[in-house]
């Protein structure tokens, strides 16, 4: 199996002007979130990449696509009807192929400069089978996740066979339902936003659309039931650029991780510095 | 090579199910010695639980019932008081090692064994409910709450529909759960119990169903319990109950975990166990406000969780306390999306994990039910059963069965419609009004099945052979069997297991139900622990319609009849009923629709409408605006602005007025003192009196008897004492003074009825009071010599009256003998208690600690009590109950001297001029009769009173037979400078004693002639009166209010003490040592199983003629 094309979707009405904001990335260079994403697909091999788009963003999305936008090609999903309908989107330019699928909202920073999408789409294709990237997160965060319960494959470090997922589980359910053998008490594995689908997903997809779901969770559920589907374990860290804070967190974490580290410590050091001393609250 | 030992761990059940009664029939002292030595070391080593507990269990049986009854066991011991305090601290281990090694010292004796028992058995019930607290902690759904311990790792969300409001009303919407409640068919005999579905899941089955209910005239059945959820425009937890009228606005996570504070102990424990405030924020000291807004999403938002039972009286035994947790927590976790549906009804893993969550709320409010009792959750009938623990459950390797059951529910093909409808209308069920505790009947049962008592085995194989019977008469439709089988259950294994579970009440009601409508009775239905509460008659449906009405006649005549002598908590009542196939239920209220049930509004809106309409909050106006409408406009809604009103302005209190009237003439009618009564309250409030003044001086030096202080008469007195005795009895000499003034508190903890007349055990096929066994005795003596003796029964202005008439009514049961009452001629009231003294019995008494949740609700409740007795004034009467509640006699000193106030010892010395000797003893000291070489022992020796001790053993608390400063006498428990000192003494007083009547006399300074004259009478008592110390004492009284609600308040109140008269030193005593079981008092109920068990009920039979 090999994995040639990516789908990243970025047109949730809530999500899509994320993409277009502009970061400083590690090498002290301002690139657009896009920029930084399509990068992170290349350099995992991905020669075609779809991202599916509100439509009339392809312009403002072309602009900031920097040096990879040649291999870029934009669909529009023609009315908001959730994730599951926006990844179906990209159906026909899957055509029957495995891909990697990013959401646009996210950013990720490899421990070891390497990529995350790489060593992703690395597994897959060694395993020949749907991955997700996932990482052990605290119950308290998980309402933010869709998570996934499973056994370790033997004899593979971070490697588990997916039995269950749950889109945004509460915790009662999650302890329930998701059990992962050595996973410390209170933590699941949730999807770090980046998978490897083979082309059954397509399907469910497009099954689960026309029954009206708007969560892709529903139909890798049905997935795990039908396929091999395995989940990696990442120890890199991803930032979701949605949430409060979330393009702050991500740009620190770029620079503290790139060139300029020395100097925004020294910015962060003296902001503390300046901040009125306050007794600190509980939590 | 023990002979125990390998019957706990055999695999075959033959083997395994062999009674311990019959193992250790042939078994001497030495070789049970050395089973105990065995399996104790046995106990101490073994890995699984059920083996360790039943090693327990058999221990506490050898030693509370057959060691101390072997030849060469003595009676006397000393039990050391280090391992009563461990005892009492729940440190079972500790306890166990001080009294093993103080066995090694004394060699096997009744003190010792008898606190041996009470620490197994302890032990054994505390590693059954840790299993139970570990096993509700560790199952999977519900481990996450004990790690949350700070808002910010708080995983719940309140789900976003429930967040918006209502764009023209400006109201968010209500979620309403509605649960019914479950009743069972069958429980196989209290197989639901955790611990025992836990060590033999095979047999632990229930089948019941789910029903709506009202009570009758009161409309259609709904479901009897409902909850309602909403978000709310301020950062607090609100709960309210509906009905109990109480309500909280809770700021803070440490008021949230303080159960007893209010009544709203139940909302609380919901909200911890649905994990809204998880249980892993106990004790953090969190205000609210962070989890509030987490939860939320929002700053300044709240919740507001109001419950509701919709008149169903308290004691149905259809667990409708537990429904309501359950119910409470349903909607809690839709709320927060732990129930994927908000509206409808649950899938089967969420049944079952709000099942768990109730056992958890459970454990957390310090109570406990069945694991069926969150059954209403599930739709119409199932079958519940106890499931094998599996390889990957918590339960695996611990017990052999797991904490859940399994639910089956069964559909309309295997149980039709029609058989449904026939139920419903031949089932008439009923609340009986009785008021139980349930607690030691479970205790009971869980005894003896892991003792596999031979009867009690078999009798619960056989009801288990009865629920499939059940099962397969509704399978066929047949429910004239399904009677016949409920019925037989009753009489059969159910009342071989416990006796108690049935009643005199329930027998009556069986026995006229089945007279009035002969053919078409078809059986009863014992619902729950025990009958008396809630119940069911099977009747046939022709005459099932008319027949509720005639029954609920029935009830409430028997009820009238029966209710001085038989605690009841109300009236009966008739329900209707019908069966819910949904289960728990949520329908989502929004719009002009989302209000909160009728009775909240007049709860919440008088603080509201008081306050100007400026000041008012647009939430507030927006909610008083949409009640205001829908009291215009929907016709349930009709009578909710009259009780508004009533609420606003409360009309004057004609019930408080009548009881104030009341209490003041019976305090008139019976001699109250108020000169007297001022005084003992201005001494209580300047603290010269109150517990902690009780005592004799620290100076005091109290030592135990010597050997020869007190003749042992256990091993036979000589023939000649039994002829002078005998020579006595025939010729009149001999009245028998039987003390039935007292209320009986601990017996029926304060619920107020005459204990002398409550019928409380079968005696030759009969319920028997303790009236009638104390005059059957008589009788017995009366045909051994000849003449019987005059039986004398005190009273006091509670029980003269009923006594009067009972007897009448009974016509002495039959007692050809002279029969008199002696009333009161003393009264005291009661008085709110001062804060110092219960500190004193609370903190500084050593107190038995209760298991670790049930302590907290305990220390809970006390804070509360406590507040309770400053803001009523401390010290000022106790007037806010009824009359009889509110006064206390005073004590059983003034009992004898009664005799002489009262003209009743005058006429019968001048009918009876041989009458010489008074044989005293309390209502509950069934062994005590007219022994006669006892009473030759008393006339031989001149003594002017003999009193009968027992050796002490570890239930016999209260004072003893002690040296006093070298002088031997009878020394209450109160009067103990120090609690150990009790354990120094050998002996116990029994409080029987012989009096002679003419020394009786001597020592008020009176002839037999003076008792005629009535002032030198009570100049002579007064004056002996004076020497009697005074002991100030709580008692628990009940208030019962709402529908069988019951408060238990304590109260002070003083009493003297006939004992004491020992002190007196021209008053010449003598004592003498008798058998434990003529000696033995009945003080609570619990005490009945293990009375009947050692043979003490049998031999107490044998000296009746009934």
């Amino acid at each position: 199996m090999r994995v040639k094309k990516c789908v990243l979707t970025a047109a949730a009405p809530s999500q899509r002007r994320l993409p277009l904001q502009v970061l400083v990335d590690r090498d002290g260079e301002e690139r657009s979130v896009l920029a930084i994403l399509l990068e992170e697909a290349a350099r995992a091999g991905m020669e075609e990449i779809a991202v599916v788009v509100h439509p009339g963003d392809e312009e403002e999305y072309a602009a900031v696509a920097g040096e990879h936008a040649a291999r870029v090609r934009f669909l529009p999903q023609p009315e908001p009807r959730g994730y599951a309908h926006a990844l179906w989107c990209a159906r026909e330019f899957a055509s029957g192929e495995p891909f990697l699928h990013m959401v646009g909202d996210h950013l990720y920073v490899s421990r070891d400069g390497a990529g995350c999408a790489a060593r992703l789409v690395a597994v897959a294709q060694q395993e020949k089978c749907s991955v997700s990237a996932v990482q052990a997160t605290r119950e308290g965060q998980l309402t933010q996740f869709g998570a996934v319960g499973g056994q370790r494959v033997h004899g593979r470090e971070g490697l588990y066979r997916i039995d269950a997922v749950l889109e945004k589980p509460t915790p009662t359910e999650a302890e329930q339902k998701l059990f992962v053998p050595g996973l410390r008490a209170g933590h699941y594995l949730c999807f770090f936003g980046m998978h490897v689908f083979t082309p059954l997903v397509m399907e469910l997809l497009g099954e689960a659309v026309s029954a009206g779901g708007r969560s892709v969770t529903d139909a890798l559920a049905l997935l795990a039931q039908k396929e091999r589907y395995l989940a990696l374990e990442m120890t890199d860290r991803r930032y979701d650029l949605g949430a409060r804070y979330g393009l702050l967190h991500a740009q620190l974490a770029l620079a503290l991780a790139g060139t300029d580290r020395a100097e925004i410590l020294a910015g962060l050091v003296e902001l503390l510095a300046l901040q009125p001393a306050q007794a600190g609250g509980r939590g | 090579m023990s002979r125990l030992v390998p019957v706990i761990t055999a695999d075959r059940e033959e083997v395994r199910n062999q009674p311990l009664d019959g193992l250790c029939a042939g078994l001497g002292a030495q070789e049970l010695m050395a089973e105990c030595a065995a399996l104790d070391a046995f106990r101490s080593r073994s890995e699984n639980l059920y083996e360790r507990v039943r090693a327990l269990f058999f221990l506490y049986s050898i030693h509370r019932f057959h060691l101390p009854f072997r030849e060469g066991v003595r009676a006397e011991g000393r039990i050391p008081f280090r391992g009563y305090l461990h005892l009492l601290e729940r440190r079972f281990e500790e306890a166990i090692g001080e009294f093993l090694a103080a066995q090694q010292e004394q060699g096997p004796n009744a003190a010792l064994s008898s606190a041996l028992a009470a620490a197994y058995r302890g032990l054994g019930f505390q590693t059954l409910a840790d299993q139970v607290r570990r096993s509700v902690r560790s199952t999977r759904g519900n481990q996450w709450m004990f790690r949350t311990g700070h808002p910010f790792d708080d995983p719940l969300r309140i789900r976003r529909e429930l967040l918006v409001a209502d764009p023209q009303t400006g109201l968010r919407p209500v979620l309403r759960e509605a649960t019914p409640v479950r009743m069972d068919f069958s429980h196989s005999a209290w197989s639901d119990i955790f611990f025992l579905g836990m060590d033999y899941p095979e047999g632990a089955r229930v089948f019941n169903t789910s029903i709506n209910l009202a009570v009758r005239g009161t409309g259609e059945p709904r479901p009897p319990v409902e909850a309602s959820f909403r978000v709310i425009d301020a950062p607090v937890l609100r709960l309210v109950s509906v009905d109990l009228g109480a309500e909280a606005e809770i700021h803070d996570t440490a008021e949230v975990f303080d159960f007893a504070r209010d009544y709203l102990g139940l909302l609380k424990a919901a909200v911890i166990a649905a994990g809204l405030v998880p249980p892993g924020m106990e004790g953090s000291g969190l205000d609210l406000s962070g989890l509030l807004e987490r939860l939320t999403g929002s700053r300044g938002l709240g919740i507001e969780l109001v419950s509701r039972v919709n008149d169903i009286p308290k004691g149905s035994r259809l667990a409708v306390s537990t429904s309501l947790l359950a119910c409470l927590i349903t909607v809690c976790m839709r709320a927060t999306g732990q129930i994927r549906a908000l509206t409808g009804g649950l899938e089967e893993m969420e049944r079952r994990t709000v099942a768990a969550r109730a056992i958890l709320g459970e454990w957390l409010g310090g109570s406990g039910g069945g694991w069926q009792d969150s059954g209403g959750v599930w739709p119409g009938m199932k079958l519940i059963e106890g499931v094998r623990a599996q390889e990957g459950d918590v339960e695996f390797g611990v017990s052999r069965g797991c904490l859940l059951p399994r639910h089956t529910v069964f559909s309309q093909e295997e149980i039709t419609a029609e058989t449904r409808r026939k139920l419903q209308q031949s089932l008439v069920l009923v609340h009986g009004g009785m008021a139980q505790d349930v607690g030691p009947v479970l205790e009971m049962v869980t005894e003896k099945y892991l003792l596999r008592l031979g009867a009690e085995w078999k009798a619960r194989l056989e009801a288990g052979a009865i629920l499939d019977e059940i099962i397969a008469c509704l399978r066929r439709g047949d429910i004239r069997g399904v009677g016949a089988c409920t019925q037989r259950n009753f009489e059969g294994p159910i009342q071989t297991i416990i006796p108690w579970a049935g009643n005199h009440y329930t027998d009556l009601l069986i026995e006229r139900a089945r007279r009035a409508f002969g053919e078409a009775y078809w059986g009863f239905w014992m619902l729950g622990g025990m009958a008396g509460g809630g119940m069911g008659f099977l009747l046939a449906p022709e005459a099932a319609g008319q027949g509720r009405d005639r029954l609920g006649e029935i009830l409430l005549a028997t009820k009238r009849e029966l209710e001085r002598g038989v605690p009841f908590a109300m009236d009966p009542v008739v329900y209707e009923f019908s069966i819910n196939e949904n289960g728990t239920w949520a329908e989502l209220l929004s719009g002009a629709d989302a209000l909160m049930p009728p009775g909240y509004y007049t709860l919440r809106a008088p603080a509201l409408l008081r306050r100007e309409a400026r000041l008012l909050s647009p939430g507030e106006r927006r909610e008083l605006e949409a009640f205001a409408a829908a009291c215009r406009s929907r016709e349930s809604w009709a009578g909710m602005a009259h009780a508004l009103f009533e609420r606003l302005l409360p009309g004057t209190d004609a019930g408080a007025a009548a009881n104030r009237r009341a209490l003041e003439e019976l305090l008139a009618a019976n001699g109250f003192d108020p000169v007297q009564h001022e005084k003992i309250r201005a001494d209580l409030r300047s603290g010269r009196i109150g517990l902690a003044q009780n005592r004799l001086p620290v100076t005091a030096r109290i030592e135990d008897a010597r050997e020869e202080d007190a003749t042992d008469a256990r091993r036979g007195l000589p023939e000649r004492l039994r002829r002078l005795g005998e020579e006595a009895l025939a010729g009149g000499a001999l009245a028998i003074v039987t003390l039935a003034g007292g209320m009986g508190t601990r017996w029926t903890r304060g619920a107020g009825v005459v204990k002398a007349l409550n019928p409380f055990v079968k005696m030759r096929g009969r319920w028997r009071n303790f009236v009638e066994i104390h005059l059957a005795k008589s009788r017995k003596c009366m045909r051994h010599s000849g003449a019987g003796p005059v039986h004398i029964f005190t009273t006091s202005f509670m029980t003269h009256a009923p006594m009067e008439q009972w007897l009448r009514r009974e016509n002495n049961y039959g007692y050809e003998g002279p029969v008199a009452l002696s009333s009161g001629r003393s009264i005291g009231l009661r008085l709110v208690p001062m804060a110092r003294d219960l500190h004193f019995a609370w903190e500084e008494m050593p107190q038995q600690v209760l298991d670790e949740q049930k302590q907290k609700v305990r220390e809970s409740a006390r804070a509360a009590l406590i507040q309770w007795a400053r803001s009523m004034g401390e010290g000022s009467d106790y007037t806010d109950n009824v009359p009889a509640q509110c006064v206390h006699p005073v004590g059983h000193w003034y009992e004898v001297p009664n005799l002489l106030l009262n003209g009743v010892l005058a006429r019968l010395l001048e009918e009876r001029p041989g009458l010489r000797y008074l044989l005293l003893h309390n209502i509950d000291t069934l062994g005590a009769w007219a022994d006669p070489a006892l009473l030759g022992l008393h006339i031989d020796s001149g003594a002017a009173m003999t009193c009968e001790v027992i050796a002490r053993e570890m239930e016999d608390r209260g004072g003893g037979l002690a040296r006093v400063d070298g002088r031997l006498r009878l020394v209450e428990g109160l009067a103990l400078p120090d609690e150990r000192l009790e354990f120094e003494l050998s002996y116990y007083n029994t409080n029987t004693m012989w009096i002679s009547i003419d020394a009786l006399l001597d020592v008020f300074g009176l002839a037999r002639a003076d008792l005629a004259d009535e002032a030198k009478t009570r100049e002579a008592v007064r004056r002996v009166a004076a020497r009697m110390p005074a002991y100030v004492t709580l008692k628990d009284v009940k208030k019962r209010w709402g529908k069988g609600q019951e408060d238990i308040f304590p109260v002070s109140q003083y009493e003297k003490i006939w004992g004491d008269m020992t002190a007196l030193p021209e008053w010449r005593c003598a004592y003498v040592v008798v058998e434990r079981r003529r000696g033995q008092q009945l003080k609570e109920v619990a005490q009945l199983d293990g009375w009947l068990r050692e043979g003490t009920a049998a031999w107490v039979e044998t000296l009746c003629d009934f």
